[in-house]
């Protein structure tokens, strides 16, 4: 699913994100990114997504090349990521099936498709009867909740979720990584950045530890190893 | 694209306008006062064009002829010059004329003539008018070297200030013309930028759920367009306004100012004006969107 060898980034002015880095993931697979603030994990992320380019080393997503990729190709990359945030980035303006939808629009799926797909997507997360509401009149894990419908609805092979339980509280926390553990279980990769030590702990998936730039541990079954 | 992506740009756009009303009014307003201004320039622009020709087409060469001229040499000559190259019309002036304008143009004063007595002093003349003003510097010294002629000239000085000043108005209309389209285009695409700013969010969850550049832009340069296209309808209407007003008013007190006639010259100024608001407002939304894209 994902193949990092020798990956190196250094950003202008001589900011050292990532050293050699050489990271395996299987399809299937459940990895938690863990480690300080500014270890390294942003950038990781971000080459995931090929918003930033690695100074050296080779990344292969879905066994393709995205280092050398052409920038017209980037966007059929993406499509075949899910991609959540901490801030869910959703659109306020667009109610909770609108703001799923669009995920499906922009990449021109047909009309009667995006209406069954996006339902289904909204019943998997539990918040199908929410279809009108606006994001605001949601709670923060609700929107998360949605922020997961839109990140799945393209059914990617590859889920990229950088600290997603970041802004919610323990129990809605557990909520959301149930959610996880439902997706990923039907076979697809997840790939999480987090600071969220009781999940880590609780979830025994496997963890890759980034430390100024570099891997320090990677272990299966992992635990999160640092106070929280 | 597909049918479907051109209805859902469609929709996009035409919720965009609604959803960001306010915003979408003071852009169409600015573009609305920005192409009034620059299609108010374009009119002056157009006329001053239509004066410098005017005054141009003014200019004539007079060629006086020697007393001692017969009246079978004057018709030779003014057969000669009626087949030079660029002669559109010549006219004879007889003695007698020339001294019945001269009195007419001393009026009160004509009985000041009435010392010449029976003497008549003013030559016999041609006055010539050429296709092309410029024509005339190389036409002077053919028509002198023809028999009987005493000289040929034309208000030198004055044409060659007027060529000069015609000139200056030419090109200090294209710069204006240019520099102003080109503030046109700042203050329209930083309008839009606005716009485009307030939806930065959307354009970068777009980016990240796979839409193509072209997908995000499409929306985004068509409401550029509707924008500019209906700041310039306005525009229009205001320049069509103020110069049916202004022509109404010069007529009344300047009959022989030369104004170019309303149709068809608001119609081609109207029709720039629209072009330009609708190519600005897609310029402006893809220069501002360029910033936006690089995720």
């Amino acid at each position: 699913m994902l193949d990092m060898k020798d990956v190196c980034k250094t950003y202008p002015g001589g900011n050292v994100a990532l050293r050699d880095v050489n990271v395996h993931i299987d399809p299937g697979e459940f990895v938690f990114i863990v480690g300080p603030s500014g270890a390294g994990k942003s950038t990781f992320i971000k080459m995931l997504l090929r918003e930033v380019l690695p100074t050296s080393g080779s990344i292969e997503v879905n066994g393709k090349d995205i280092v050398s990729m052409d920038l017209k190709q980037v966007p059929y990359l993406r499509r075949q990521l899910g991609i959540i945030f901490q801030d869910y980035r959703l659109l306020p303006d667009r109610t909770v099936y609108e703001n799923v939808a669009f995920a499906m629009q922009v990449i021109e799926t047909p009309y009667y498709k995006i209406r069954r797909r996006v339902m289904r997507v909204l019943d998997l997360v539990g918040l199908h009867r929410r279809a009108q509401a606006y994001p605001n009149e949601l709670s923060g894990g609700e929107q998360q909740r949605i922020a997961i419908a839109r990140a799945i609805v393209n059914e990617p092979r590859l889920v990229i979720a950088d600290e997603p339980t970041g802004n919610l509280d323990p129990e809605t926390s557990r909520e959301i990584m149930e959610i996880f553990t439902a997706i990923n279980e039907g076979g697809t990769t997840i790939i999480m950045a987090t600071h969220d030590k009781d999940i880590v702990d609780s979830m025994a998936k496997r963890v890759i530890a980034i430390e100024r730039g570099q891997i320090v541990r990677d272990e299966q079954n992992g635990v999160y190893g640092y106070e929280s | 694209m597909n049918l479907k992506s051109k209805e859902y740009f469609i929709r996009e756009t035409a919720k965009s306008i609604r959803r960001n009303g306010v915003m979408s009014l003071a852009s169409i307003s600015t573009v609305a006062v920005s192409l009034l201004v620059l299609g108010m320039f374009v009119l002056l622009f157009l006329n001053t064009s239509n004066l410098a020709k005017y005054l141009e087409s003014q200019v004539e060469m007079t060629v006086y002829m020697e007393d001692t001229a017969t009246g079978p040499e004057l018709a030779r000559v003014k057969e000669k010059i009626e087949k030079l190259d660029g002669v559109v019309k010549v006219t004879e002036v007889t003695k007698a004329q020339a001294m019945s304008r001269f009195k007419e143009r001393l009026g009160d004063q004509a009985s000041l003539l009435n010392a010449l007595g029976e003497d008549n002093p003013f030559p016999y003349s041609f006055e010539i008018q050429v296709d092309r003003p410029e024509r005339i510097r190389d036409l002077v010294p053919v028509v002198n070297g023809m028999e009987k002629v005493e000289t040929a000239k034309f208000g030198q000085e004055v044409v060659e200030h007027l060529f000069s000043l015609t000139k200056v108005l030419r090109i200090g209309g294209v710069v204006l013309i240019i520099f102003l389209s080109l503030a046109t285009l700042f203050i329209i695409s930083n309008t839009i930028r606005l716009t485009v700013f307030a939806r930065r969010k959307e354009v970068i969850i777009m980016k990240y759920v796979g839409a193509t550049d072209w997908f995000i832009r499409w929306p985004f340069l068509l409401e550029g367009m509707a924008l500019g296209f209906g700041g310039g309808l306005i525009a229009c209407v205001f320049v069509d306004l103020v110069y049916h007003g202004l022509m109404a008013r010069i007529y009344a007190t300047l009959a022989f100012f030369p104004l170019l006639p309303a149709t068809p010259t608001l119609y081609y100024v109207d029709i720039f004006i629209l072009l330009c608001g609708t190519f600005i407002g897609a310029l402006g939304s893809y220069l501002s969107l360029k910033k936006f894209l690089k995720v």
